[in-house]
């Protein structure tokens, strides 16, 4: 006989080795951390427009995992495209972007200088340009901003 | 007897200098430092809202994703349980692996999960 074992009381991490049955098409994890992520994630949403709309949908069909598994690999594997795209076009860009990130609390408006350097490469190489959805029209968005009261020490 | 020429004058007049600014100017000055300090706060709080879109819409984008990721996991992780369900109780006639104790056939996440 078992006992119950409260995991949020166990002393082992909650890990189940079995892997994913074999039928479904293996896809590898993005595996990128918060910083990046949040960096690209602007452009994410422009170059994945499609895929992430389809999976949303289905996903308000349905909220059982086993229901959008082909459209989230979908997702995963466009994400990973974007990304392989950015390092490939824009890396010292990106990477002192989501540098900037990971040291100010992960706040866009500490960051704005090597912001603007990521979006001017990204827009000149991939075409993809950052659009805050929502945002007052005919007023400058919030990223472009010259002088804007919150900054941080870099401007 | 009194001096010649008389007692000097009583000073008994207010003798109060003009110093520093009117008071007009120092109410002006304060009105005008206050004024400009709210300008720069209703400034700031447009900027806020718009930056709090931007922080939400920047998450809102990464949802598919991390969603897409979540769910292999919890998949693969619903399959193993299954397939340990039917390993157990496979002497047991009539068990039906999986079943869900509700009728209704919307999914629910697993109550409980098995620490291996």
């Amino acid at each position: 006989m078992s006992r119950y074992l409260d995991p949020a009381d166990s002393s082992k991490p909650y890990k189940d080795p079995t892997p994913l049955p074999s039928d479904i098409p293996k896809v590898k994890e993005l595996g990128v951390t918060s910083a990046p992520l949040k960096s690209a994630a602007f452009f994410l949403g422009a170059y994945c427009k499609d895929y992430n709309e389809d999976f949303m949908l289905c996903k308000s069909e349905s909220a059982d995992p086993a229901h959008c598994l082909k459209e989230g690999r979908r997702v995963t594997r466009c994400a990973q495209d974007l990304i392989a795209k950015l390092r490939e076009n824009c890396l010292s860009e990106f990477n002192d972007h989501w540098g900037c990130l990971e040291k100010n609390n992960q706040e866009y408006y500490h960051c704005r200088k090597d912001e603007r350097v990521l979006n001017k490469c990204v827009f000149e190489k991939l075409g993809l340009s950052k659009t805050i959805p929502g945002a007052p029209a005919g007023k400058t968005p919030i990223h472009e901003v010259k002088n804007p009261v919150y900054t941080g020490v870099q401007k | 007897m009194p001096p010649a020429g008389g007692f000097e004058a009583v000073k008994y007049k207010r003798n109060l200098p003009f110093r520093g600014p009117s008071g007009l100017v120092i109410l002006g000055g304060v009105t005008a430092v206050c004024a400009y300090g709210f300008y720069r706060v209703g400034k700031g709080n447009l900027e806020k809202r718009e930056l709090q879109r931007e922080k939400v819409w920047s998450r809102i984008h990464l949802v598919p994703l991390l969603l897409a990721e979540g769910d292999r996991d919890a998949y693969r992780r619903q399959q193993a349980a299954l397939a340990r369900e039917r390993e157990i109780m496979k002497d047991v006639p009539g068990w039906e692996a999986g079943k869900s104790v509700y009728n209704k056939p919307n999914h629910r996440s697993a109550e409980t999960i098995v620490v291996i």
